[in-house]
């Protein structure tokens, strides 16, 4: 797992980006992040405007992790699916093959039924398209680290990390 | 793990603080998200308990911009110092792409601080991470304080692989970027490193170098001049949300009533029992399915379902009506003339329920 990295491109993107918009506008939800185990964000769909994705991908992700520990205390291999619900809006976490995590954020406007009935299928889709991306990944080279990628960043960090 | 999303066109790299209870792991984070400007980081996310110490994690993204076309961004992540955190701690750890060993430079320290590098060395055996790879850096902080150890008893016991070292004083800020540098600096070059070795997997067998092997601050400081990228960095950051923005606008627009995926009565079904926001909108519904029959057939085709008494009453009544009566369509303003009518037959109705004259 330690060195199994993370590539994905345009075209992988696209094709998750539409099966959560259909799962979207299916289910009537508000938006769907498909979040990486790791706390990263791979992408997102819907009204997320207004939402901070990267400090919600690394607490949602982070929430997943406690609550796998506290399966395992209760003897379960995982919890595959959370819920959390609010006044308003509401959050539906669903696993996603190995290593991703399929949120959905809803109101009143659809229902926890329908919300898992479509990320259920949606999360068995995804599945099997990262089964597809994990085959290939092997392939891949890390082409946009390049050389020179290093010392540009380094450059930037002193401009930024002023004293 | 460096993620590489070629869509959004960003890398994305994890970096962990790790180390004793109050060695000034969130001190780090807190000095570094006052002095980057706001447009290259997040907020600040501490799960923290009432008195301040760390429950979960901090955590602060950095965006330094784009380099070569991908915005380079870093989540910097600190765990909590406390030895019975460790279930937490291990769940921070996941994933991770370079680790600041973060070590309390006080004399009476040093028993922690052996014990949580001893920790951190399992937790990362647990995920399965090679330690001799993966990029560390130890910060030895607290060197403002009286009562520390030299330099030299504390690598002595903290770091016989000789790794990079900063001395540091987080609450003022000394060393906290040098260590921050340096490290997103081997996360990087190791990045590159297994780029290349997979590309050129078959003429290098050998495992990669760690490209840091410095144990001294002047070796592991790098001297780059100063240049001027800052507006560029803003564009960029600006230039990276909208380009999801757009990607979003039209799943953004407010969802009518779609087209359902899973055809058929039941999806009506659920659809009908779990949207309908106003009352009111019914009763206008309702209204409408009496008029409509009544106006084009005449009243003559029985209804189903609850209309049917409605129906009824309605034709009952229908021969008294004289616009119905001359045979035309009464299509002209039937809402208006309906609801009228309806309460006369309602009236009409409870009337001979209850006997009334």
């Amino acid at each position: 797992m330690a060195d199994d990295s993370l590539i994905l491109y345009e075209e992988e993107i696209t094709a998750i980006d539409a099966l959560i918009s259909k799962m979207l506008k299916s289910s009537e939800a508000k938006c769907g992040l498909l979040v990486d185990k790791d706390g990263h964000l791979i992408t997102r769909q819907g009204f997320t405007h207004s939402l901070d994705t990267t400090a919600l991908a690394a607490l949602l992700a982070g929430t997943f992790e406690a609550t796998k520990e506290i399966a395992r205390l209760v003897g379960e291999p995982e919890f595959s699916v959370l819920f959390h619900q609010g006044k308003k809006d509401h959050i539906h976490m669903s696993i996603v093959g190995e290593r991703s995590i399929l949120v959905v954020i809803f109101d009143d406007r659809t229902t926890i039924g329908m919300v898992r009935l479509y990320a259920k299928e949606t999360a068995a889709e995804l599945a099997l398209l990262f089964a597809d991306i994990s085959k290939n990944n092997n392939k891949r080279t890390q082409s946009s680290v390049t050389d020179d990628f290093a010392s540009k960043a380094q450059d930037k960090l002193d401009d930024i990390f002023q004293d | 793990m460096v993620s590489i999303n070629y869509s959004a066109r960003e890398v994305c790299c994890k970096i962990v603080y790790y180390g004793p209870g109050l060695s000034g792991k969130t001190t780090n984070l807190q000095y570094v998200h006052s002095k980057v400007p706001g447009n290259s980081r997040g907020d600040l996310i501490s799960l923290a308990t009432e008195a301040d110490r760390t429950l979960y994690f901090d955590f602060l993204p950095i965006n330094i911009g784009t380099i070569n076309g991908f915005a380079a961004k870093f989540q910097l992540y600190t765990v909590p110092g406390q030895v019975y955190y460790n279930a937490t701690r291990k769940l921070v750890l996941r994933g991770v792409d370079g680790v600041v060993f973060v070590a309390d430079s006080q004399t009476d320290k040093m028993d922690e601080n052996i014990e949580s590098l001893a920790n951190l060395e399992d937790n990362l055996q647990e995920y399965g991470y090679d330690l001799e790879n993966l990029p560390m850096v130890i910060q030895y902080n607290k060197r403002d304080l009286p009562n520390i150890l030299s330099l030299e008893q504390l690598n002595k016991q903290l770091n016989q692989k000789g790794r990079p070292y900063f001395e540091a004083s987080a609450t003022v800020g000394n060393g906290v970027f040098d260590t921050l540098k340096l490290i997103i600096k081997i996360v990087l070059d190791k990045a590159k490193s297994a780029g290349n070795q997979k590309a050129a997997s078959s003429f290098s067998p050998t495992k990669a170098e760690p490209p840091a092997q410095v144990s001294s601050p002047e070796q592991a400081s790098y001297s780059t001049p100063p240049v001027v990228h800052q507006p560029q960095a803003v564009e960029a950051v600006g230039i990276s949300q909208p380009v999801i923005q757009d990607k979003n606008m039209p799943v953004e627009q407010p969802v009518e009533v779609n087209e359902p995926v899973m055809a058929g009565a039941q999806y009506e079904k659920a659809k009908a029992a779990s949207y309908r926001p106003y009352p009111g909108s019914e009763n206008s519904e309702v209204v409408e399915t009496k008029i409509t029959p009544r106006g084009i057939q005449s009243g003559s085709t029985p209804l189903t379902g609850e209309t049917g008494i409605e129906q009824k009453i309605i034709t009952s009544e229908d021969n008294s009506d004289p616009i119905n009566r001359s045979g035309k369509s009464p299509l002209m303003a039937p809402s208006i003339r309906s609801r009228s009518d309806s309460k006369k037959k309602k009236r009409g109705f409870f009337k001979r329920l209850f006997g009334i004259k």
